[in-house]
């Protein structure tokens, strides 16, 4: 598996709500090394270790986007956004709207002195142009499903951008970790799982938690990259290596050992510390059933929530070297 | 036509750096027309027709579109710019850019996550908006990137029934319109330039009427259709699909009103640019020398000066239509 080219096509794909073409993806290169079951926009692989000790690896899969709310007869659309995107960048972008067949749409952009948007605080203030007029309704139902278009492309280097990298970048980084795990000994058991409904509220990881029943989680996200206007101490650096957590809700002895083993192979790592909820699946997954000891690792990304995201490949490979190595220690 | 728009659309022209534009155009016309290129980059043609025109007439599009122009790298090898021509700032962030034709950027930004209260409604200083083409220091951008290239919006070409979405319509549907009367065999002489530099203030063309000296000119060019969802009729300025739009006034120019009439009146499809704002060319062409009298056509665009703009086909083909027909009308003495 080739990292880059698996992540351009799970960046392209689309999973949300009931489309789930990036899971497919997901799901089919999983099975090659786990076995892997397919429920709706979820994937969980299970790898058999020794005893009955089991750690998830958690990344979620869905993506944000919108859903549409109204269709008028001339073929505007009003949507509310699932997840949190920033309303002032959507005047004349460009999305798909996944109805009966998919439609290209632009977000309308009116200037000002028209009657167009100032204060960015009402998305419903912000028209899709479907470019169909009154066929629009012939395709497009209330409740379908708008995302980002923009095909992943190659920045400088090893850096590259596209929408939904967040957090098709964790996803691709636990699909290598699970082809270097197949075949070997593993200490215990590992449960791989792809999940749903992160952007709405962190939903589909309290009820895959809960399913899996887990010893231990380790929770791959991505996290804020440094850039001219995010706050030093808010982010990471892009190309710095593996974010590991540091929070009073996840487990001490998880980021210490993350810590030490960064370390101890010289591999580039930074920390990130959060004063309470970190804002991913782990403040969900760490509370499921009786309780789970969770870890946090991620991986830098620019841009978040647009159709612009930046990562490095190099940091999903030293994410999954840290990973292989927390997992199969000095056999690694 | 549509394929020859697309070809148009896609090739990347900021005001001042119109060459792959120019080229193209050239490459379209040649066999068809004499022209030569002036000390502005503007392409001025004449088309040799049936007949000696009472009125020498002018007809004008321009090549250029608006864009962005790097004016500093950054120790953190990030590009900062500034914009070329009108671009409203909403319509920057979060965009990915071609440098100088091959190299890929993204105008980047704060993430929504980490904006608060007014920081989330209002549009951020386009000074503060910076281009990152995925390099760590200065050195590796100075590399790829000099102060001074110009950068544009990607775009793709996308056609829905009689719609097109792309980027720099306004005024590649222009140059279409001219190409294509250039291309077809005319009842009078006439004169068409392809002129630069429009964004940046009217400059391109001045020079061109300068030269050119006619009578009359036609001026082609997109305008702003604001017939979407959320704006009340009176602000619409122009509706798609209501064919060719004429102005009465707009924001440089008072046209003249005879040539205004005849045009709504020809039997083509047409409709008034209800809004006196905006400008193009003529606001330059009609003052020339001694004045000339000056109509301009116009084709609906949506989202104007943004990377997806929309037009409609039927009112790219009328504008071509009442163009050659106001040709004839000013050339035979007519109008």
């Amino acid at each position: 598996m080739n990292i880059k080219e698996t992540l351009f096509k799970l960046s392209n794909a689309v999973s949300i709500g009931n489309i789930t073409d990036a899971s497919v993806i997901a799901a089919d290169k999983l099975s090659k090394y786990a076995k892997t079951t397919q429920d709706g926009i979820t994937v969980v692989g299970e790898m058999q270790g020794e005893g009955k000790y089991t750690l998830m690896l958690e990344a979620h899969i869905d993506e944000v986007g919108f859903v549409v709310t109204d269709i008028d007869d001339k073929g505007f659309l009003t949507v509310k956004n699932c997840g949190g995107i920033d309303l002032r960048s959507l005047p004349a972008r460009a999305v798909t709207v996944h109805g009966k067949e998919k439609v290209t749409g632009v977000f309308c952009a009116t200037p000002p002195h028209l009657g167009g948007v100032t204060e960015y605080d009402d998305i419903s203030a912000l028209k899709i142009d479907t470019l169909l007029g009154e066929k629009a309704k012939e395709v497009i139902s209330v409740g379908d499903f708008v995302t980002f278009n923009t095909k992943a492309a190659d920045l400088c280097g090893s850096r590259i951008t596209g929408k939904s990298l967040d957090n098709r970048a964790g996803v691709v980084c636990l699909l290598e970790l699970a082809k270097r795990l197949s075949g070997k000994k593993l200490p215990f058991n590992i449960v791989f799982a792809f999940t749903d409904q992160e952007e709405l509220g962190c939903r589909g990881a309290g009820t895959a938690a809960f399913c899996v029943s887990p010893d231990e989680a380790i929770v791959l996200d991505v996290s804020f990259a440094d850039a001219p206007d995010v706050p030093s101490n808010d982010c990471g650096k892009l190309s710095g290596g593996a974010m590991i957590g540091m929070s009073p809700i996840l487990d001490k002895a998880i980021s210490k050992k993350l810590v030490s083993i960064a370390k101890e192979n010289n591999m580039p790592y930074q920390t990130e510390v959060m004063g309470g909820r970190t804002g991913t699946n782990g403040d969900v997954i760490s509370i499921s059933k009786s309780g789970v000891k969770t870890g946090l690792v991620s991986i830098p990304l620019r841009n978040m929530h647009s159709d612009v995201e930046i990562i490095d490949i190099n940091d999903i490979e030293n994410v999954c070297d840290l990973l292989q190595k927390y997992i199969l220690g000095g056999n690694a | 036509m549509i394929e020859l728009l697309k070809q148009l659309c896609i090739l990347d022209g900021t005001s001042g750096d119109e060459g792959a534009v120019r080229e193209f155009v050239i490459s379209q016309i040649k066999d068809h027309c004499e022209y030569k290129i002036d000390n502005l980059g503007n392409i001025i043609a004449f088309k040799k027709g049936k007949k000696e025109p009472s009125k020498k007439v002018l007809i004008d599009a321009h090549l250029d579109e608006v864009g962005l122009i790097i004016t500093h790298i950054e120790e953190s090898g990030f590009l900062r710019f500034k914009t070329v021509g009108g671009i409203d700032t909403a319509a920057l962030m979060f965009r990915r850019v071609l440098v100088n034709g091959k190299t890929l950027g993204v105008i980047g930004g704060k993430p929504v996550h980490l904006c608060e209260g007014d920081e989330r409604k209002k549009l951020p200083d386009a000074d503060n908006l910076y281009i990152d083409i995925g390099v760590s220091s200065a050195d590796e951008a100075k590399a790829l990137v000099s102060v001074g290239d110009c950068a544009v919006m990607c775009s793709d070409f996308i056609s829905c029934g009689d719609k097109v979405l792309t980027k720099a319509l306004d005024d590649r549907v222009g140059c279409l319109v001219l190409i294509d009367l250039l291309k077809q065999d005319a009842e009078y002489d006439f004169y068409a330039s392809f002129s630069t530099q429009e964004e940046v203030g009217l400059r391109g063309a001045k020079v061109a009427a300068f030269a050119v000296e006619p009578d009359a000119a036609i001026v082609i060019d997109g305008t702003t259709a604001a017939d979407v969802a959320g704006v009340a009729a009176a602000k619409q300025v122009c509706r798609q699909g209501e064919g060719a739009v004429v102005s009465f006034m707009d924001g440089a120019t008072s046209y003249d009103r005879e040539y205004y009439n005849a045009a709504l009146n020809s039997g083509i499809k047409a409709q008034s640019k209800c809004a006196v704002a905006g400008g193009n060319n003529a606001g330059v062409i009609h003052l020339s020398r001694g004045g000339v009298r000056t109509v301009a056509l116009s084709v609906p665009c949506r989202y104007i000066h943004t990377a997806n703009s929309v037009c409609d086909m039927r009112d790219v083909i009328a504008v071509r239509d009442l163009s050659k027909h106001m040709i004839e009308q000013i050339a035979s003495g007519k109008l």
